[in-house]
């Protein structure tokens, strides 16, 4: 199904995602919004979800299963921008970086937003207490699941999202996750830094932060 | 195999998924790998949908291929023999029960990895893996082959292809779209359709994703697109989002399968969600409604109707109902820069060419890669590769080298031109048939062993040989494009009347478009300019399609702009008066304030680069080498410049939009040292090569980009 990205993308997530500190100029502020403009035209947001038997669903590693303890069931979603925007930061990579890497940015943004309202329609369709989101690649969920998760969706036929062999999905702004479902209330868990495979290399760590704040 | 479609074959089946989901395969389990370890439930599915009244069955081979091994859990070859052994036995076991003749076909669906540019599976490896599925369709027994389901055109292509040059079958295409008219990859309906009567299926169609009331729509647009057989093969209706399950009934169904018929449609059949059933009513349906029509529809008149020339690339269409312009630039005949990035494999140079016509308006790009030294066979397909990757604009295929020509066409996504073949037989029999084996349009130019004739007669003589042999060749007339070639008004100043009287006659006599490189008229002569556009407006006039020019040049696109005005082809002139409506007294935009420190070179390059002016950045550059060598502009200003700016990143006042900002206007001035230096015939100097690198696999290459654009200029 179609997913309406309603708000404008968030200026504070895209500056942070650009490492930038501090306000946008006039200038930035110009460039942000054109390519806002150029983003909302290429993208396509859909979303596609399945609700599972909380067996049936290929999980690995001990952060998914925490957060989906006490689940009996489990909706899978999956949910991409589509492929007009891998074209169009393509495009940008050969006239000019510095927008190509705004545009990438800004994707980023905005395929999380999109997540968020697919989310809400999901738990809006269910009777059932849910946890949040958990997607392959988030702590120790390793991103092997990937064709597994787009594979129980008919991602490929039904949103025309694909997984090469290395795990990566195309379009590149793709997410899938999986939503716990239970009959009593579930919280979900986090993964912590000690089951995170990027805990060497994350910056945030490093600045005392985590990425769940 | 001979078969006639829309005659002999008017109803597919249905789904096969659904079914083997009520002969008890799990909701998780791979549809593929069920069926070939369960083939006797397979058979007695084919069986149903035969007994329904269905003319071909398509063998559950969909996924079968190398690249879902994993899935398949045993080798391709003993997958492909069970599922196609259920489909053939099936049918097999009806003729002898009733003596009804039904087709199996080999169903090919995506590869499920996605092509380059989107993905990272290039066009050769698909084409392997197809070529696979094909010769073991037909070994095991297969009558046809059906590519279905597709999103990308390109993959479709190279299926198309496998099927054509490995087997016998003949095959139906069907893609799959979404309300929009378009595919995932953006696709259209009629560059499918383009694309696929050009390379010579056998029937088009639309399948699964939406329900048969959506798709009717485009099942008509379709029709109207194309003299094929057409076909639809819809789900049952629109699946619940959290269930999965179909909505509509059988009933519900075949009545709206009827309004097919209708409106046309040559051939219909379900697919996800829908059953035996489905497609037993719909069967009933059609008898009631057409029961007589089988025999009154041959003869297909409808077949030779022409739509006129179109061409496409795998997203984008183009007609030649209008003046459309191809872009010249990317040829390296007199051009230093292009010829270097050519030598270089400097494909991000072309590319950018290729993006600055498309903004000026080009509506086709020609591609020649014609420099000495370099080997055409391999180079023109990687650039019509890397074109094809940032611009959906149709492409030229520009050379007289058959191979390279073929080597281009066979990666090119959609339908292209060819530029060009002559009057000369050797060189049409070299190049007509690949022409024809790709599906493209071919550009005939007025010339042949006695060179080019003086009058305009002689050269629309040679036209009409040009069409004679296309047409021989299997071309249908709307794709032969004649170029009546432009002389030098300086050195033959009375044939060029002779050139434009030519085209008159070629669109009168012959009916056929017209492409002329526009340029060459003012060779020699000052003022290029005005003799080029005022030959260009009387060109237009006597009915040229194709001009061949620069976009990127004003005057030239000026002259266009105000033709398609004055011949009320640009309607109340709305694109005129949005080029040129705005206001004259807005001051220039785009401006720099001319050097905040006061107009000198030496100190505003710093200036520029920091804020990232490109333009500016070039134009300081270009002063400074009024006064300095290569090197010390170099060495003496564009590398401080960028210094400071790197400084700046380490203190943290500058961020990475910055820099790159700043990295980007370098680029500019770095430009201009290029050509520079190859003007001056100097070679540039190479301290050996640098390798980046990526995640295994990974197409989302802008990290290693960011780190190229900052390592290239900063030296």
């Amino acid at each position: 199904m179609n997913i309406e990205v309603r708000e404008k993308l968030s200026r504070d997530k895209w500056l942070a995602a650009l490492g930038f500190k501090g306000k946008a100029d006039k200038d930035l502020e110009e460039r942000l919004s054109r390519c806002e403009a150029d983003l909302l035209a290429a993208a396509r947001p859909k979303g596609i979800y399945r609700i599972m038997k909380r067996d049936d669903v290929r999980t690995e590693g001990l952060s998914v299963k925490r957060h989906l303890e006490g689940c009996d069931q489990v909706a899978v979603m999956a949910v991409t921008l589509g492929i007009g925007v891998d074209n169009l930061i393509r495009k940008a990579q050969v006239t000019d970086m510095l927008t190509a890497v705004i545009l990438d940015t800004g994707a980023s943004v905005m395929i999380e937003q999109a997540c968020d309202a697919f989310e809400d329609e999901i738990k809006k369709n269910t009777e059932k207490f849910t946890t949040s989101r958990f997607s392959p690649g988030y702590g120790d969920f390793p991103i092997e699941v990937q064709a597994d998760m787009v594979r129980y969706v008919d991602g490929q036929r039904k949103i025309g999202l694909n997984v090469t062999g290395s795990s990566l999905m195309i379009p590149r702004k793709s997410v899938t996750a999986v939503i716990g479902l239970s009959e009593h209330p579930v919280k979900g868990r986090l993964a912590s830094c000690n089951e995170c495979v990027l805990r060497d290399k994350c910056i945030l760590r490093k600045e005392g932060r985590f990425c769940g704040d | 195999m001979e078969i006639n479609f829309g005659e002999e074959i008017r109803i597919l089946d249905g789904a096969m998924g659904t079914m083997l989901q009520k002969e008890g395969m799990g909701t998780e389990e791979s549809t593929t790998r069920f069926g070939i370890t369960h083939p006797h439930i397979l058979k007695k599915i084919h069986k149903k949908y035969i007994e329904a009244g269905s003319d071909v069955i398509y063998a559950a081979t969909f996924g079968i291929n190398r690249l879902k091994s994993g899935e398949l859990g045993m080798p391709v070859e003993e997958a492909m023999k069970r599922a196609v052994g259920a489909a053939t036995e099936a049918a097999e076991e009806a003729f002898e029960k009733n003596g009804r003749r039904v087709f199996t076909a080999l169903d090919i669906g995506p590869l499920g990895e996605l092509l380059e540019p989107m993905g990272t599976l290039t066009f050769e490896e698909a084409y392997d893996v197809f070529r696979e599925m094909v010769l073991l369709g037909e070994k095991y027994g297969t009558d046809m082959a059906v590519i279905e389901t597709m999103t990308d055109l390109y993959e479709v292509r190279a299926a198309v292809l496998a099927v054509k040059e490995n087997s016998d079958m003949p095959v139906m295409v069907s893609m799959t779209f979404e309300e929009n008219g378009r595919t995932f990859t953006g696709v259209s309906l009629e560059a499918m359709a383009i694309t696929a009567e050009a390379l010579g299926v056998d029937a088009v169609g639309i399948n699964c994703s939406l329900g048969p009331s959506e798709i009717l729509p485009m099942a008509e647009k379709l029709k109207s697109l194309t003299s094929l057989p057409v076909f639809a093969k819809p789900n049952a209706g629109l699946p619940d989002p959290s269930t999965g399950q179909y909505d509509i009934t059988a009933e519900m169904f075949a009545g709206e399968m009827a309004k097919y018929l209708e409106a046309g449609v040559d051939i219909i059949g379900g697919c996800c969600g829908t059953t035996e059933e489905y497609i037993k009513l719909m069967a009933e349906k059609m008898e009631v409604l057409d029961g007589g029509r089988r025999e009154k529809k041959s003869g297909y008149t409808s077949r030779e109707k022409s739509r006129g020339l179109r061409v496409c690339s795998g997203s984008a269409v183009v007609k030649a109902d209008h003046v459309a312009v191809i872009g010249e630039r990317i040829n390296p005949t007199g051009k230093k820069r292009l010829k270097q990035a050519l030598l270089d494999e400097d494909f991000d140079y072309i590319m950018a060419q290729a993006i600055e016509q498309a903004d000026a308006g080009a509506e086709i790009l020609d591609v020649n890669v014609g420099v000495p030294g370099v080997d055409d066979v391999k180079l023109l397909p990687a650039v019509v590769k890397k074109l094809q990757s940032v611009t959906d604009l149709p492409l030229q295929i520009d050379s007289s080298n058959p191979q390279a020509i073929e080597a281009a066409l066979r990666v090119y996504n959609g339908k292209p031109i060819v530029n060009s073949v002559n009057g000369e037989d050797s060189v049409m029999e070299d190049i007509l048939p690949i022409v024809k084996k790709y599906g493209a349009a071919v550009i005939g130019l007025t010339l042949d062993d006695k060179g080019i004739p003086d009058s305009a007669e002689g050269r629309v003589a040679i036209a009409e040989r040009i069409l004679k042999k296309a047409r021989e060749a299997g071309l249908p007339e709307e794709d032969v494009i004649i170029d009546c070639l432009a002389l030098t008004a300086s050195a033959q100043q009375k044939e060029v009347n002779e050139t434009l009287k030519a085209i008159r006659l070629v669109k009168e006599k012959l009916g056929l478009k017209t492409a002329l490189g526009v340029s060459n008229i003012s060779f020699g002569l000052p003022a290029r300019n005005l003799i080029n556009r005022t030959f260009f407006t009387m060109a237009m006039e006597c009915g040229l399609d194709l001009p061949i020019i620069n976009p990127n040049d004003e005057d030239m696109m000026a002259s266009l702009a105000a033709f398609n005005v004055l011949k009320n082809i640009d309607k109340n002139a709305v694109k005129y008066i949005d080029r040129y409506g705005a206001d004259e007294t807005e001051p220039e935009k785009g401006k720099a304030p001319s050097g905040i420190y006061g107009g000198n070179p030496h100190e505003d390059i710093f200036y520029f680069i920091e804020k990232g002016m490109k333009a500016e950045t070039a134009e300081a550059v270009e002063k400074l080498l009024e006064s300095h060598e290569e090197l010390e502009t170099v060495n003496n200003f564009l590398i401080p410049a960028l210094d400071n700016v790197g400084k700046g990143f380490e203190r943290g006042t500058i961020f990475l939009p910055q820099m790159l900002q700043a990295a980007s206007a370098a680029q500019g001035g770095f430009d201009v040292i290029k050509a520079s230096l190859s003007a001056g015939e100097r070679e540039a100097v190479s301290l050996g090569r640098v390798a980046l690198a990526t995640v295994k696999g990974d197409i989302h290459d802008i990290g290693k980009n960011i780190v190229k654009v900052i390592m290239e200029n900063y030296g």
